[in-house]
């Protein structure tokens, strides 16, 4: 009765969605297309996991720790100093860290990890970085609507930041609950804005301490401006590298940009973002060749909205979407009717991806999207069942292949091509670790294949799987066929 | 069936390093070293113009007189004191550093201008990279250290990756299996023989085939390159330059790193040290001036590392543009007075005998250096050519 929709349906749950679990396929037959519109639904965390403001108090309650250490310390080695080293000097910085910064690397490169996991006892910020990372990868490999975990993915990924040091460790993966996940099936805007306001991303790309040079900070505490964050949004973030602007349009962004900065971690302020007026660079901007008068805070949001409906934008964001879900070199077409439909409705994202969803085009065969690592776990624990493997052991394997959540250690995210994902190297290791795996997986291999591809399971996969000469041997034949490595 | 039986059996051996058999008896083949340090590492704090009187102007929170005098090279230039294992080799003879260069394509993007630098032509072809084609020209092998293909490598299938694995091995039965799974999908079944080739190769080659700093890498890229039949090139990359913010500190732990990590492989390169160029380059330099927050922004001009026993260095190469307002370019930026890939050109030509036909196929419009960069003795070329003909 379904047969015509048996392919479709494998291609709504692993192409759209992060992967088939059992039953999926035939729930999907009834009419594919509609199961992934009706997964467009704004993805939910677990709810018991602390926020930013009780994140916040961890991040001041450590740092009041640490410097009352030092105190201590001061006060044993060296009494007579002991009123010097007391008072708070740096209680007028803001929450920065050392670590925090922007390094491209490789996606083959990841940056080095000193403890993959967390020993007993450890500190709250460290567990509180776990149980955040484990969460969002729970998650996914249990949701009921993977399609809009996907695009939480990708979203993550376009505006990515590094867990680097201590402060970002629990503020980076809070920027896709906080910023992201609320404003994925909204407006792009809003989604741009939250992000850039947000304390993960502020410090992340340093623009916490980027004042203006005429500001009232920059002429007499001669601090400057960092145009970091300014470059990156219009490089990565909207308009796109070939999107039209120029090394002054970065520097007008940083300018108007300078003053959004980040509350201390001494107590007092406020959790999250800050304005400061003291180190806002005076006067009116020019952006891609309009004028934004002077409005202090509000100067920046401007620019942030205009960006975010600007047709380079528009055309960027559509294109990434659509090589994200579709082909690594996603039909003309399609990016067509996406950049057409960001700019009718003013980047709706819900009407964009709705458009990708029903486009014959993103439904051809043969399978283009070679899975990255993320993608190949999170498919494999969907096929498996693996509900309640250990999250440790989830978030190490990623680390040993090159993605773990938070750690692309560059602005630029993870790569979504195969080309960044199928070396050599890469491969053998998911052999490998598909078979360290193997041994836990419950079920009949064949049967497995079938629930997890439907028709995708290639008559040559089916006949290795069935002569493995182990059970554990057919798991692994089964999940690196490239029916499996591909979706 | 035993996976050693089973790669000979299908040819893998010859997949990877090819041509065991026609080196056997030659002198030990010119070694290449591509280093990358990815985010755009400041070459004003790496090669530290002194001399310059407009340098402390423009960064007093960034150098001191240490800095300047500490490891002193010619023309007025000094060494950051952290690059102490690179000062040694200076003063033997064996590191050039390059002043004042850029890709002959700029770009302050880190990614855009990554890619330009890594495939060396322009509009960038990501399937394309210049050591490639350089490796295609010199019949070679290579060894890019990571997961994944960098664009450097890409093109015609003439290298691999090795990268520390977590995992233990699964068993070897399974991999045959595998591979006559993927007999209808050529890359897929092209990568895994050559990773497992790989690994066979490796056996025993790397004292901690599980740790991946810079320096492990190093020492790991030394010991396969030292082997008799090791690659004739291999690709290293370090992230962590792109220094916003507290720039002093966090280079001083940087160089450091970059310094450890060439001097392990210098020792594991062993006596192919003596036929070795490693050159270090990154996308972009910094800006002159500090910025507002201890570090530097995105700029253009920024320098070459030539490095190795092969290399004629002890001097400091590259024409100097100076530091006055007017002499930046774009008021900004250290003016490039030469091109990247004119010098990288220079290397493959004086060390692998690439001819002029040959360095237009590997960057296409640009006229290779004229300096002599490495030591005209060790010029393999006579060899090359008998070799080649075979």
């Amino acid at each position: 009765m379904l047969d015509k929709n048996v392919l479709p349906a494998s291609i709504a749950t692993n192409r759209f969605g992060l992967g088939a679990r059992p039953g999926d396929i035939e729930a999907a037959a009834k009419d594919p297309q509609g199961w992934v519109l009706a997964q467009l639904q704004t993805p939910e965390f677990s709810p018991g996991l602390p926020d930013l403001e009780a994140a916040w108090k961890l991040l001041v309650q450590d740092r009041q720790q640490r410097m009352a250490a030092r105190q201590n310390r001061a006060v044993i080695k060296a009494p007579v100093t002991a009123s010097m080293a007391a008072a708070p000097k740096s209680a007028a910085t803001p929450a920065s860290t050392t670590t925090s910064a922007s390094t491209p690397t490789t996606t083959s490169m990841p940056p080095a990890i000193k403890a993959a996991a967390p020993a007993a006892g450890e500190d709250p910020l460290k567990s509180l970085h776990f149980e955040l990372l484990q969460d969002g990868l729970v998650r996914s490999i249990a949701a009921e609507h993977s399609f809009s975990w996907r695009l939480l993915d990708f979203f993550s990924n376009h505006f990515s930041v590094s867990a680097n040091g201590k402060v970002l460790q629990v503020l980076a993966p809070l920027l896709e609950r906080d910023a992201i996940a609320p404003n994925l099936l909204g407006s792009f805007e809003e989604m741009l804005l939250a992000v850039s306001r947000h304390p993960a991303m502020l410090l992340y790309l340093n623009n916490e301490r980027s004042f203006g040079p005429d500001s009232r900070l920059g002429r007499n505490r001669k601090l400057g401006l960092n145009e970091n964050l300014g470059r990156e949004i219009l490089e990565l973030h909207s308009l796109g590298v070939e999107g039209g602007y120029t090394q002054a349009d970065v520097r007008e962004l940083a300018m108007a940009l300078s003053g959004w900065s980040v509350a201390r971690l001494n107590g007092q302020e406020k959790p999250g973002f800050v304005f400061r007026a003291g180190g806002h660079q005076p006067g009116a901007r020019l952006l891609l060749g309009k004028r934004y008068p002077e409005a202090g805070e509000a100067q920046a949001e401007h620019m942030l909205r205009d960006l975010a409906r600007h047709p380079a934008t528009a055309r960027h964001v559509s294109f990434k979407l659509g090589q994200y879900v579709v082909s690594d070199s996603p039909p003309v077409e399609l990016v067509d009717a996406m950049t057409a439909r960001w700019l009718a409705t003013g980047g709706d994202l819900r009407e964009v991806v709705t458009v990708l969803v029903r486009s014959q085009s993103a439904w051809q065969q043969p399978q283009q999207k070679f899975k990255t690592p993320r993608e190949f776990v999170v498919s494999f624990c969907r096929a498996c069942k693996f509900r309640h493997l250990p999250p440790r052991l989830l978030l190490n394997s990623l680390t040993g292949m090159g993605q773990r959540p938070f750690a692309a250690g560059s602005p630029a995210g993870f790569s979504a091509l195969a080309s960044g994902w199928d070396g050599a190297d890469a491969l053998l290791d998911r052999v490998d670790w598909v078979a360290r795996l193997a041994g836990r997986i419950i079920g009949e291999p064949v049967a497995l294949g079938v629930t997890a591809l439907g028709p995708q399971l290639t008559p040559p996969t089916r006949r290795a799987v069935m002569r493995a000469e182990s059970r554990e041997q057919a798991m692994v034949l089964l999940f690196m066929s490239p029916e499996f490595l591909r979706r | 069936m035993q996976r050693r039986e089973l790669l000979r059996m299908m040819g893998a051996g010859l997949l990877l390093w090819q041509t065991p058999m026609v080196r056997a008896g030659q002198p030990r083949r010119p070694k290449l070293v591509w280093v990358l340090l990815r985010g755009g590492m400041d070459s004003l704090h790496a090669v530290i113009p002194g001399f310059d009187d407009h340098l402390v102007r423009h960064r007093p929170g960034l150098v001191d007189s240490q800095l300047m005098t500490q490891r002193p090279l010619a023309r007025g230039f000094a060494l950051h004191p952290a690059l102490e294992g690179l000062y040694a080799w200076y003063q033997r003879g064996q590191l050039l550093p390059i002043v004042a260069v850029a890709s002959e394509q700029r770009s302050r993007s880190h990614f855009k201008a990554q890619d330009i630098l890594e495939s060396g032509v322009y509009p960038v072809d990501h399937d394309s990279g210049w050591l490639n084609r350089a490796l295609a020209a010199h019949q070679g092998q290579g060894l890019a250290l990571a997961h994944s293909v960098p664009i450097s490598l890409r093109g015609a299938p003439l290298g691999t990756t090795w990268y520390p694995s977590q995992f233990p091995n699964a068993e070897d039965d399974t991999y045959t299996r595998l591979l006559a799974l993927y007999q209808d999908e050529p890359l897929l079944s092209a990568r895994l023989e050559e990773a497992l080739a790989t690994r066979e190769q490796l056996q025993g080659a790397v004292a901690n085939p599980r740790q991946r700093s810079f320096a492990d890498l190093a020492a790991a890229c030394g010991s396969l390159m030292g082997q008799p039949d090791g690659p004739d090139c291999a690709m290293l990359e370090m992230g962590g330059w792109d220094t916003h913010n507290n720039q002093a500190s966090r280079l001083s732990r940087r160089f450091a790193q970059l310094d450890a990590g060439l001097v392990r492989l210098r020792q594991h390169l062993a006596a192919s040290w003596e036929q070795t160029a490693v050159i270090v380059a990154t996308e972009f330099g910094r800006t002159v001036a500090e910025n507002g927050t201890g570090g530097s922004d995105h700029g253009t001009g920024t320098a070459l590392l030539l490095a190795g026993g092969a290399v004629q260095g002890g001097r400091v190469l590259g024409e100097w543009p100076g530091l006055g307002h007017s002499d930046l370019f774009e008021g900004r930026d250290l003016m490039p007075t030469s091109s990247m890939q004119a010098w990288i050109g220079a290397v493959l030509g004086q060390h692998w005998g690439l001819s002029a036909a040959q360095l237009q196929e590997v960057f296409p419009g640009v006229q290779p250096a004229a300096t002599r960069l490495l030591r005209p003795t060790l010029n393999l070329k006579p060899d090359q050519q008998s070799r080649r003909r075979l």
